[in-house]
Formats: structure tokens, sequence, C-alpha cells
């Protein structure tokens, strides 16, 4: 009766905000727990389920292409951490700078590959990458170089799927990292030029420290961006699993091979990665608060 | 004072490769869009144009059903974004403006929700949209993301800034609740609701995999979806100047949204819309 009444009394409130709840319970929750269910299941989709337990599970230690795309991912997750950062720290640095000429059009254009697909961008970096006609190979070989077989070797492949991420995740760190440079006060800054630092003791001994908080941020949120990664590995797909990224190779096991069951077990090993790194952010935010 | 020209060079140099390589791949792109097919497009020459056309847009509308991808994509690019910001607002409103028992346990709840991603429950997904006749319509791509985490936060954030005298001084007028979001904080936030706006425009109109998961009829993709399955749509032998005329096709539209979005905006960039 009591609920009822609290209820009643804030039905506004809780009519506002139920379109959410509503929604993540149909689309998120009752998804993420089925899951968990069809993952202990062998099924094709046709028939019903059948309980295998964790044979699932143990069959991913003996598939090689779960390795290699959960080893891909880690190579994306990396890379994409430090390239992302150190280019958009670089950028934001130099758009901040007084030297600038022009701020507000460097701005405009830097910000482009971000608003471009990536599906799309992925087929032009096909052209730019590939191993006989394409343009970086023609540079490559008019300097003196060998021609690199980008897409078409396992041993290249996952290169140019990582520069397309990078190139379109780092407009967006950028404006981040940007805004968090422009909150820092400029007195540090003189009064590190009176002490006669110089502008990479400024970086860094004053940038670097006080943009902490926002880097960490930035770097989280790249490790969940590209746990998550399919448009790129999927568009610039190379030889066998040399550079499928871990979703991809659930949606190819889940929707195209029809073992629903293994890629359901896939999708509880990558729940759990996203978990445990939302995890840490969530345990750092609340040590941050306390300070 | 030499030191100063010294960096002011480096600094504009700097950024002037930066552009370069954000602009080169785009322009290449819309560059061979209009390159004749004739023509090759291999190593330096594909840097050339003999004579531009337009001829590889009319073979795209013949490969693909273009118009009918176009408005599939504008239906759930707008629609989807117009939904999404009514509610995730009318939300946030509720978050920041009303006290109610459980609302810091739920606003929590709603900012954990971002941990547990729907990619990750694709398959029961696929199910249930098959289960309620979705597949195949343009409402799967809307009706679950009506009302995001994301979005909740980023407006209840700005809204809690608001005044609450505001709200009052609306309530003594004998304004209802609904009527009060609608004509007294909605006219506030709009700046907010911009920022929102033009980041979930862009989001949505680039969105591929689900529409790649949930559309499977031609005439039913979203241009995204269209323009992927290219190369692999006439055979193997799609030539690249059409590939790259599809893909000229679907960034113009979001670059274009982008500009005017610049232009709209006085103080720039999205840059108000990751703040806090």
């Amino acid at each position: 009766m009591k609920v009822l009444k609290t209820l009643k009394k804030h039905r506004i409130p809780y009519l506002f905000i139920s379109p959410f709840f509503i929604l993540f319970f149909c689309f998120q929750l009752i998804p993420v727990v089925w899951t968990f269910y069809i993952s202990f299941t062998e099924w094709n989709g046709l028939k019903a389920p059948e309980w295998v337990g964790f044979d699932n599970f143990s069959l991913m230690f003996r598939d090689y292409m779960f390795k290699e795309a959960f080893m891909n991912t880690v190579f994306y997750w990396i890379v994409s951490v430090i390239g992302v950062i150190a280019i958009a720290l670089l950028i934001a640095v130099a758009l901040k700078s007084n030297h600038l000429k022009c701020r507000k059009a460097f701005q405009t254009i830097a910000f482009l590959p971000y608003v471009c697909a990536s599906v799309a961008m992925g087929l032009i970096f096909m052209m730019l990458f590939d191993e006989n006609a394409g343009l970086i190979n023609e540079v490559i070989v008019s300097l003196g170089g060998q021609r690199i077989a980008w897409l078409s070797s396992s041993q290249y492949s996952k290169i140019p799927v990582v520069i397309l991420f990078i190139w379109r995740s780092i407009p967006w760190f950028t404006i981040i990292i940007y805004s968090g440079l422009l909150n820092i006060s400029p007195e540090y800054y003189e009064a590190a030029t009176v002490d006669g630092a110089n502008v990479f003791q400024q970086f860094a001994k004053i940038t670097i420290p006080l943009l902490k908080n926002i880097l960490f941020f930035c770097a989280l949120t790249i490790t969940i961006d590209t746990w998550k990664m399919f448009n790129e590995s999927m568009t610039l797909a190379g030889p066998g699993t040399s550079n499928t990224s871990l979703f991809q190779l659930i949606y190819e096991n889940g929707f195209q091979t029809m073992k629903l069951g293994y890629a359901s077990s896939l999708s509880v090993v990558l729940i759990f990665i996203l978990l445990i790194i939302s995890m840490i952010q969530y345990k750092l935010r609340k040590s941050d608060e306390g300070v | 004072m030499k030191g100063n020209t010294r960096s002011s060079l480096i600094v504009n140099i700097f950024m002037i490769i930066v552009v370069l390589v954000c602009l080169f791949p785009v322009l290449w792109m819309c560059a061979i869009a209009v390159k004749p097919v004739g023509e090759p497009v291999s190593g330096f020459n594909a840097l050339t144009i003999g004579s531009p056309t337009l001829s590889n847009f009319s073979r795209l509308f013949e490969l693909i059903p273009v118009m009918h991808n176009l408005f599939n994509s504008a239906f759930t690019t707008i629609l989807g974004t117009i939904t999404t910001l009514f509610f995730c607002a009318l939300a946030g409103f509720a978050f920041a403006k009303y006290r109610f028992p459980g609302r810091a346990k739920l606003f929590a709840f709603v900012i954990a929700t971002m941990a547990i991603s729907a990619e990750a429950g694709a398959i029961p997904l696929f199910i249930i949209m098959r289960k309620i006749g979705l597949i195949n319509s343009l409402w799967s791509l809307v009706i679950p993301r009506i009302a995001t985490a994301v979005g909740i936060f980023y407006l209840t954030q700005y809204m809690l800034d608001v005044p609450d005298e505001l709200v009052e001084a609306a309530r003594i007028d004998g304004y209802h609740d609904f009527n009060i979001f609608l004509k007294i904080i909605c006219p506030v936030i709009k700046p907010a609701l911009a920022s929102w706006a033009s980041l979930t425009l862009i989001a949505r109109w680039n969105d591929y995999f689900f529409p790649l998961l949930f559309l499977n009829k031609t005439d039913k993709y979203t241009l995204m979806v269209s323009v992927s399955l290219l190369p692999i749509s006439d055979g193997l032998a799609t030539p690249w100047q059409v590939i790259l005329a599809g893909c000229t096709l679907v960034i113009i539209p979001a670059i274009i949204l982008y500009l005017l979005m610049q232009l709209m905006q006085k103080s720039g960039s999205f840059a108000g819309a990751v703040k806090g």
C-alpha cells in the first residue's frame, strides 16, 4: 500500500523516467541475461537449444580463431590508446597555442574524420592500402622500398585497421583534451615562465599532471570502443582471422555460421571484459571524489 | 622574438599537416567518385582526373535502390534523434527538478547501465526483434534507443544548473508539469539540446552494426549498409569509382550537417557537449 501511495504521489517524475527503464529492461537486460543462458547451450536457431554446460567455454581454449581475435583486439586496444591519446594531446596543445592562426578553421577541419562514417572511410583505406594498386605502396616504391601486402598478408593486416580506427577517433578525444586544457588556469604557465621553465618542462610538469584525470577518462573510453570494434575490421577484413576483432568473431559465429551457443559464450567473455573496465572507472571516480 | 617566430612556424606547420591528413582521404574519395570508369585508379593515376563525370552516380542508382536507402537512413536518423532528444530531456528534467524517493539510486542505476552495451546481447536482441515483428522494420533502429543513458546523464547535468525558481514560478502561474518541461525548460536548455542533437544525428547516420543486423532486404537497407555491400553486390567487378561514389553519397550529408551546425553554434565546436 505504502509503495502504491508513494508511486501515486510522485507519479509525474516516475512517469517521465519510465521510458528509459522499460526499454532498458526489454532491449538490454533481458538480452544480456538471455545471452548467459544461451552460452551454456548448443543452438543453431532452428531446433530447440541443447544444454551442454561449460562445453562452449572449454572449446574457446582450443579455438585458435578465438585466440587470434582476442589477441588482435588486445593489439587494437593498446596501439589505439597510445596512438590516439598521444596525437590528440599534441593537436589539442597546438590548437590552444597562441601562435596558431585561423584557429576556428583548423578546429572545424580537424573534427571532420569523426563525422565521416567508418565504413565509407574503410573502403577508401582499402584502396589506399592495396598491395598492387594502392597509393601507399606506390609512395614506398618510389622512395625505393618494397611493396607491403598490407591487407593480403596476415602479418600486416591489422595495421590499416588500427590506423583507420585511430584516424577516426582522434577528433573526438582532441575536443575532450582541448576543453580540459582550456580549464587550466593561465597563471600556472605565467608563474612557470617567470621561474624560467621552458615549454617542454611546462608541458611535463603542469599540463600532464593537471590533465591526468581527463587522459585517464579518454584511455578508458578508447578501451571500451576498441573492445567493441566492428566496422573497421569488418570493412578491412584481411586473410582468415588475421585481423578479426573479438566482436566481429561473435557476429560471424552468431549470424553467419549460426553457432549461437558458442557466439553467446564469446559475448559473455566480452560482457565480463566491459564490466571490469567499468568497475575500474567507477572505483577511480569514487576515489577521485574523495580527494 | 626569434624563438617566437620559430615556435609559431612549428605550430602552424604541424596543424597544416594535421588538416591535410584529415582532409586527404575525404577529398580523394570525392575525386575518384567523379573519375570515369575507363580511367585507371592504380597508384599515382588515382590522383588525376581526366574528364570529371557523374556517370558513376547513375551507375550507383542502377546497382542499389539509392532513393529507398536514402529515405531509410534519413527516416531512422531524424526520427531517432527527435525521440531520443525528447525522452532523454524528459527523464533529465525529472531527475534534475523533482524530489522523489529513490531519485539518487535510480540515477546511479542509469549511469551503471552504460557498462552493459546493447551490442553484447546482439543474439537475443535479434530474436526479440523477430518475435515482435520488427526485423526489416525501420522502427527496430528507433525504439530500443528512444531513451539512452548517456543522453539522460548529459541533459540532467545541464538541467541541474537551471534555477529551481524558474520551475516554481511556472507552477504558480498554473503550468502543468508537462507544460513546464515543454514551454519553460526546453527553451532554456536549447544549447544542450542542439549539441546533443548534432552528435546524435551524426552517430545515427553513421550507424552500421544494428542496421546490418535488423535489416536484410535491399529495399529496407539504410544507405550505410547498401554502400558497405557494394564491393560484393555486382560480383567482384564493381569498379572502385562506383563504390566510392556510394561512399561519397554517404559522407556528404553528414559533412554538410556538421558544417551547418558549426555555423549555427557561434561558440563553435562540440566542446560544450563533453564538458562536465
